[in-house]
């Protein structure tokens, strides 16, 4: 036997692994820089020449991102305020208040079993949550957060929503098929009845308003409602805001139209027979969909990210941190040191009861407390897209809650109310939105 | 009222949105513990041992030491051999007493004695007629007693729960609640107070403890406590 044979044995199997590994690791970074410094200029010019893609790929990718806490979020609020309309107190056991629980719910559906069953198509069937959770997000990439802050000003963005934000309906169907299952198909074929249907009042209750706002640019519609509030477009067409809320409830499966996965009815319609985190996708993407939904109503009639309020004297704050030199440091030193001393007198002074140490916890805190607010106050004031998105999100989840408080009230419709009401009474009415604001518009401008 | 379309989901989100900030009752029960009342014992219930036996030994003892002889028991001993009962005299009370004792190991006491000394009962019954025989007006019949007697006899306190129907637990309850109600004869605590009497002089005591030790009896003495 060899000295390297003998050398080689006597290494445990992590010992052999690791001394495959290291030089695997050092190859693949020398690699990695020798790629950078031969290839960087070259990769730069081409991602500098590609700028519009590449800020495409970025903005999917923080989109995609983002949709996962967002998710989170709001599936934890819809438990804590449900149950709290319940006389309940909810999920009060893992993290603050409970708020972790929503996640702890998504590692454990990433744990469960991704189960296939016997007939089914597995590409179709492997692919139908991806298609309902792209068609999610991509919808989300024209949507304006903020000044600056959206996936791409698109001239047709609401005309791109609707196309894509139609594209679940086809994930939809996807799974219903190829699950081999009769009930999963129905349950398939029903919900794309019932999102077919709900597209049409959709569409038509925003015409009006594309006939007043003169463009389909989701960016130009919000700055067109610059200024107080009264120039958002719901004073406009409440009808059509009022049809747009309701058609959107349907579109996103939310009580009291959600026939299509109901949660409290045991066969859980076209994904019947998913499970794990398939099933998750499905879920997540109804949920990202209650944000999208707010998030496209405060968009077209509730103003965007614009404050409900025009600040009649801007405050012009010239701030320059770099100005104070070796000052800064010193700043940056002392005092958050000082603030917490100034904040832990007070409460030492008081009362003899209260502990050196317990003061200074409390001055520390309130310091602490009292810098996010300078910081968030000079945020707000000093950088545009840190008002907008504040604005933007508080809307939004305003309208997130009341989809929620909905959900926490209304009983479910049967499915011929559902189709009846969506041909009978919001086709109708939105079709007599979009004379009237024509003829309005006729009168005014002429 | 009229019908109007949308004011049944009007109500029904103004009701959820109430009970929303409404303060929820729940409590966390096995970090937080409500109070109980402070005369409340517990619910009696009978222990099995690891093995499913009862581990009553029908002992007497809970019952015997009951003050407001709620405790009510039957059954056989622990080597089968009497059946016993605490409970209702006229049903069983011979046959628990002896045998209760009798496995106890005790002498069988008199059976002359008395729990209680009998009392003449006329006047208890003239009150509770004056009274109406009415449980619900108990602290007036009691008080009544008690200016009849000079204080309430056991056998009058049983005599009231006959006639009005009030358990005898209750009358208990009710009349060791209230201060001015006492159940031993004025000159019982009267003898009370002479026995009080005739302790050292309290005040000189402490007047000598105070001088040796500083400081005034009952208040904090300054000291930091230590930290």
């Amino acid at each position: 036997m060899t000295v390297i044979a003998r050398g080689w044995n006597r290494l445990t199997l992590p010992g052999k692994i690791i001394f495959l590994a290291v030089p695997l690791l050092i190859a693949l970074t020398v690699g990695l820089v020798a790629t950078i410094v031969l290839l960087g200029p070259w990769l730069l010019d081409v991602l500098a020449n590609n700028l519009p893609i590449v800020r495409f790929v970025i903005a999917a990718t923080v989109v995609l991102l983002m949709t996962v806490p967002t998710a989170f979020l709001i599936i934890y609020m819809e438990m804590k305020v449900i149950a709290l309309m319940n006389l309940r107190i909810g999920p009060d056991r893992v993290g603050p208040f409970g708020s972790l629980l929503s996640v702890v719910h998504g590692l454990k559906v990433l744990m469960k079993e991704d189960f296939t069953p016997t007939g089914a198509d597995p590409l179709v069937f492997t692919w139908a949550p991806v298609v309902v959770y792209l068609a999610s997000v991509m919808s989300l990439l024209v949507i304006p957060f903020a000044p600056g802050l959206f996936g791409q000003d698109f001239n047709l963005g609401l005309l791109y929503f609707f196309a894509v934000g139609g594209l679940a309906v086809v994930g939809l169907l996807m799974a219903g098929w190829s699950s081999f299952n009769k009930y999963s198909l129905l349950g398939g074929l029903r919900s794309a009845a019932q999102i077919i249907s709900y597209e049409i009042p959709l569409t038509l209750s925003v015409v009006g308003l594309i006939l007043l706002a003169g463009t389909m640019s989701l960016n130009q519609i919000v700055l067109n409602q610059a200024g107080w509030f009264t120039d958002w477009y719901v004073f406009q067409q409440p009808l059509g805001a009022l049809i747009f809320f309701i058609a959107a409830t349907a579109e996103a499966n939310r009580t009291p139209f959600d026939l299509t996965e109901a949660d409290s009815e045991i066969v859980a319609g076209f994904a019947t027979e998913y499970s794990g985190m398939r099933f998750g996708f499905f879920f997540f993407a109804e949920y990202v969909n209650v944000f999208i939904i707010s998030a496209l109503l405060v968009t077209l009639f509730f103003g965007g990210w614009n404050a409900p309020f025009d600040w009649p004297w801007p405050l012009e704050l010239h701030i320059d941190p770099a100005s104070l030199g070796v000052g800064l440091l010193l700043v940056v030193a002392f005092v958050p040191l000082a603030l917490t001393l100034a904040f832990a007198a007070p409460f030492w002074l008081a009362s003899r009861r209260i502990k050196g140490w317990q003061a200074l916890v409390l001055g520390f805190v309130l310091a602490n407390l009292f810098i996010g607010a300078l910081l968030f106050a000079w945020a707000y004031l000093g950088l545009d897209w840190v008002a907008g998105i504040v604005w933007f999100l508080l809307k939004t989840y305003v309208f997130v809650f009341t989809f929620v408080w909905m959900r926490g009230t209304l009983p479910r419709v049967r499915i011929d109310q559902l189709m009846g009401f969506a041909w009978k009474w919001l086709l109708p009415a939105s079709l007599l939105n979009l004379f009237v604001t024509a003829a309005a518009i006729i009168v005014v401008r002429s | 009222m009229t019908f109007v379309p949308g004011l049944g989901i009007v109500k029904g989100m103004a009701l959820t949105l109430r009970r929303f900030f409404e303060p929820k009752v729940t409590v966390m029960y096995p970090e937080v513990r409500l109070d109980v009342p402070h005369k409340f014992r517990g619910r009696l219930q009978l222990l099995y041992d690891e093995w499913g036996t009862l581990k009553c030994e029908t002992c007497f003892q809970c019952a015997q030491a009951c003050p407001i002889e709620c405790i009510d028991m039957g059954g056989i001993d622990t080597r089968g051999r009497y059946h016993v009962h605490w409970g209702a005299p006229e049903t069983y009370g011979e046959r628990r007493e002896e045998s209760a004792l009798r496995r106890s190991g005790r002498p069988v006491p008199d059976p002359a004695y008395r729990p209680f000394e009998p009392v003449d009962l006329a006047a208890v019954d003239a009150i509770l007629e004056a009274h109406d025989h009415d449980p619900a007006r108990m602290l007036e019949i009691l008080e009544a007693t008690q200016t009849a007697y000079g204080y309430l006899p056991v056998a009058a306190l049983k005599r009231i729960s006959h006639q009005t129907g009030a358990w005898y637990a209750m009358i208990y309850g009710t009349a060791s609640y209230y201060g001015h109600l006492r159940f031993e004869p004025a000159e019982a605590v009267d003898q009370a107070a002479a026995v009080d009497a005739h302790r050292p002089n309290e005040t000189a005591y402490l007047a000598t403890l105070e001088a040796a030790l500083g400081g005034v009896s009952g208040t904090a003495t300054g000291a930091r406590r230590p930290s």
